[in-house]
């Protein structure tokens, strides 16, 4: 046996090695970066016993298909998305989350429709909320977005390996993306519930605050937004309007947004008496570009076939339909108080949040899904 | 309707892989430099006139 290289220079935190050879286990992680399964880091090593653990966490069958696309005549299944779970680092019992998230995507409907393959290069983003957050502790505060949290590490990066090595979604291949984004490594959050004012996303969808749900959504930008100057609502939400109306970002006449919001702003609109709806439809109202501002970039029309922004001199273009505010001369960019979503996450420690540029659906009700629990085992 | 997929040349790896997917190795299809987007229309008049030979090869159009 080799013996183990200590990862810290702290003698408390040494402790005692597994005894296992660790030339054995990266001879077998070297073969599965051999043959393509990661997403460029080494991989856990998966055997059928090992698969056998993530299945039990589940009643349904291995056969069943999670989801599918149909363009590329490929189907992702139970079993498949287990094994998937286990090369990511995921333990056995958060694959009844794992589960929920295909689900979710699912229902959101564009990773089915081939949007994993675009050149735009987005992200799946998960949202969990419920008790199974701590149950196998998921990170709903400080360092959300970031690294140090196994459970928000491997069942985002389960998705990722799902879609390399289940659907052959490689890069420079089936995945075209021009750039990507960092989040395709890896995006799985938890709601931070306990610093929020407000009510969980999952129960303004109906669930109970005991149920366990993702949310699975389609991004393409998480922009950081520092904002410790004021205790204003108005001042703050118009900071979030601003962000979420930039013309980079407008491709189509409307777009879509997430607010993850740090508690501490959570609680100036809080404080000042703002519900959740009451942000929503104050950012409807405000988020807004001038049109000159859209001459000035050439997105002053739109595509009469694709719908997307271009100049109004392009032989393709007709005017858009939007609105322009007498007053401004602004047109908004959202399409509905429904096109900007509402969470809290992070430590609440700072006046600091994020808007999450999201891909459809423009209004539509977000992708709620209960997790499912494990069966219980037999007495 | 005898068919020919164009591509511009930044998406014939993609292009190739689709066609294997669809159990069809070695499909032909057309590529032609990329970017098209920002083109004028001049300029896509030339490209056309560029790529069609390799167009009528392909429908197996005989001159």
């Amino acid at each position: 046996m080799t013996a183990h290289a200590h990862v810290t220079a702290d003698p408390a935190e040494v402790g005692e090695s597994p005894l296992v050879d660790p030339g054995e286990v990266l001879r077998a992680m070297e073969y599965y970066a051999e043959r393509g399964w990661t997403d460029g880091l080494p991989v856990v090593p998966v055997t059928e016993s090992y698969v056998a653990e993530f299945l039990a966490q589940t009643d349904r069958d291995p056969d069943d298909v999670v989801l599918s696309m149909p363009h590329l005549n490929r189907h992702c299944t139970v079993r498949l998305a287990a094994i998937n779970a286990g090369l990511a680092g995921c333990r056995p019992e958060y694959f009844p989350v794992v589960l929920a998230a295909w689900e979710s995507l699912r229902k959101e409907g564009m990773a089915e429709r081939g949007i994993w393959q675009s050149t735009t290069g987005t992200a799946p983003l998960l949202i969990v909320n419920g008790p199974v957050r701590e149950a196998i502790g998921l990170n709903s505060k400080g360092n959300v977005f970031g690294s140090g949290f196994r459970a928000n590490a491997t069942i985002g990066r389960a998705i990722r390996l799902t879609a390399i090595n289940a659907f052959g979604l490689r890069p420079r291949q089936l995945d075209q993306a021009t750039q990507g984004t960092p989040g395709k490594y890896t995006s799985c959050i938890a709601e931070n519930e306990e610093d929020s004012p407000w009510r969980p996303l999952h129960t303004d969808a109906g669930l109970a605050g005991t149920d366990s749900a993702v949310t699975a959504m389609v991004y393409r930008s998480c922009i950081h937004l520092e904002a410790r100057h004021t205790t204003v609502p108005e001042q703050l939400a118009r900071d979030f309007a601003n962000t979420i109306s930039r013309t980079g970002s407008l491709v189509h006449q409307t777009i879509s947004a997430l607010l993850v919001l740090a508690p501490e702003h959570a609680h100036v609109f809080d404080r000042a008496g703002w519900s959740k709806s009451d942000l929503r439809q104050f950012i409807y109202d405000t988020a807004a570009v001038g049109r000159d501002t859209l001459t000035a970039v050439g997105k002053d029309a739109v595509s009469r076939r694709t719908k997307w922004r271009l100049p109004a001199d392009h032989p393709d273009a007709i005017p858009d339909d939007a609105e322009v505010d007498a007053d401004t001369g602004t047109v908004r960019v959202l399409n509905s108080t429904g096109a900007v979503q509402v969470i809290v996450a992070g430590a609440n420690n700072a006046g600091v949040s994020a808007v999450i540029e999201t891909m459809g659906p423009r209004g539509g009700p977000p992708a709620v899904t209960r997790v499912a629990p494990a069966p219980t085992p037999p007495a | 309707m005898p068919t020919v997929s164009i591509c511009t040349d930044s998406f014939t790896v993609t292009a190739q892989a689709m066609a294997g997917v669809y159990g069809f190795p070695g499909f032909e299809f057309v590529t032609t430099p990329h970017p098209v987007a920002s083109l004028n229309e001049e300029q896509i008049r030339s490209r056309v006139a560029d790529f069609m030979p390799e167009v009528l090869r392909i429908l197996g159009v005989e001159s």
